[in-house]
């Protein structure tokens, strides 16, 4: 019975037009380190109440603390199949200012530009793309059906790629959408 | 209510061409990763005036943003919400008095 009902659920979400709708959303903060060894970047979501800065030996690594900004994760849920795609892999998304022809995140967004349409990249823990893995293509499938949810009148297009289509983390001069400015309020 | 209308109704400052857009509902916050999980057609009223907001309120294609408490925006960022479309819009009071203004104005 359990195996007929799982089996039902996948194929509703096979033929489901999925409306997504975010979910299990957790606030925290987004930290980058860099490995002053091997010049390397990571990133990882903390959900504590002080995000950690301590420098750290991890194998022949040594991750020293670059930054942290307040940020969000979350996950998609169907409102009509239930089906959940999880995010874990999506530390935070960053929007692309075009400033490296180059760069595979520009490229996808179109030379020139089709009008109306921006680029977004999902950000990923392995800033440095060292091992290759990145956010999944279920991910990235489910994050453009989310944004592009209620657009078709407006002429906007959201792509979201993963960020491993980016040329290099250093140059890359793109705004990173998390919580910045919180001490200048006042 | 469009936010071209809204502006003259408040006597709102425009900071950019204001595009003739839709206001579906309001929505009130100071942080990136709070709006983020809003949808389309909100009109953002913040204290926030940095570009990681603009690229946030495209993302999830906002009808316009209101500043409270006179904060005025610095050049890029006016530069990238007129490229988004994004109408910029400032009200001297604080953001307690914008929201009974648009409740006034039957915004709910």
């Amino acid at each position: 019975m359990a195996h007929a009902s799982a089996g039902h659920r996948r194929d509703v979400s096979a033929s489901c037009r999925h409306r997504w709708t975010m979910t299990h959303l957790r606030p925290g903060y987004l930290v980058v380190e860099g490995c002053f060894h091997c010049r390397q970047r990571t990133s990882f979501f903390s959900t504590e109440p002080v995000p950690p800065i301590d420098d750290y030996r991890e194998g022949d690594h040594f991750w020293t603390h670059l930054g942290d900004f307040q940020a969000s994760v979350f996950d998609l849920r169907c409102e009509r199949c239930g089906r959940e795609v999880p995010l874990k892999d999506v530390l935070a998304i960053m929007l692309c200012l075009r400033c490296d022809p180059e760069c595979g995140v520009y490229k996808a967004g179109g030379e020139p530009p089709a009008a109306g349409t921006w680029v977004y990249a999902a950000l990923c823990a392995n800033t440095s793309h060292v091992s290759g893995v990145c956010v999944s293509d279920t991910g990235i499938q489910a994050l453009n059906e989310y944004f592009n949810a209620g657009l078709e009148s407006s002429g906007k297009r959201i792509v979201v790629v993963p960020c491993r289509l980016r040329r290099s983390v250093d140059k890359c001069q793109g705004v990173v959408l998390a919580d910045v400015g919180l001490t200048e309020l006042y | 209510m469009k936010v071209t209308e809204l502006a003259q109704k408040a006597g709102l400052k425009a900071f950019n061409a204001i595009p003739d857009k839709e206001i579906r509902g309001v929505y009130i916050s100071d942080m990136v990763s709070d709006i983020i999980g809003i949808r389309e057609g909100n009109l953002l009223v913040t204290l926030q005036t940095h570009k990681n907001l603009i690229a946030t309120a495209n993302l999830v294609d906002v009808a316009g943003i209101v500043f409270c408490r006179g904060k005025v925006p610095a050049e890029d960022v006016v530069a990238l919400a007129e490229k988004a479309k994004i109408g910029l819009l400032g009200f001297e009071g604080d953001t307690w008095t914008m929201a009974k203004l648009l409740v006034h104005l039957g915004l709910t």
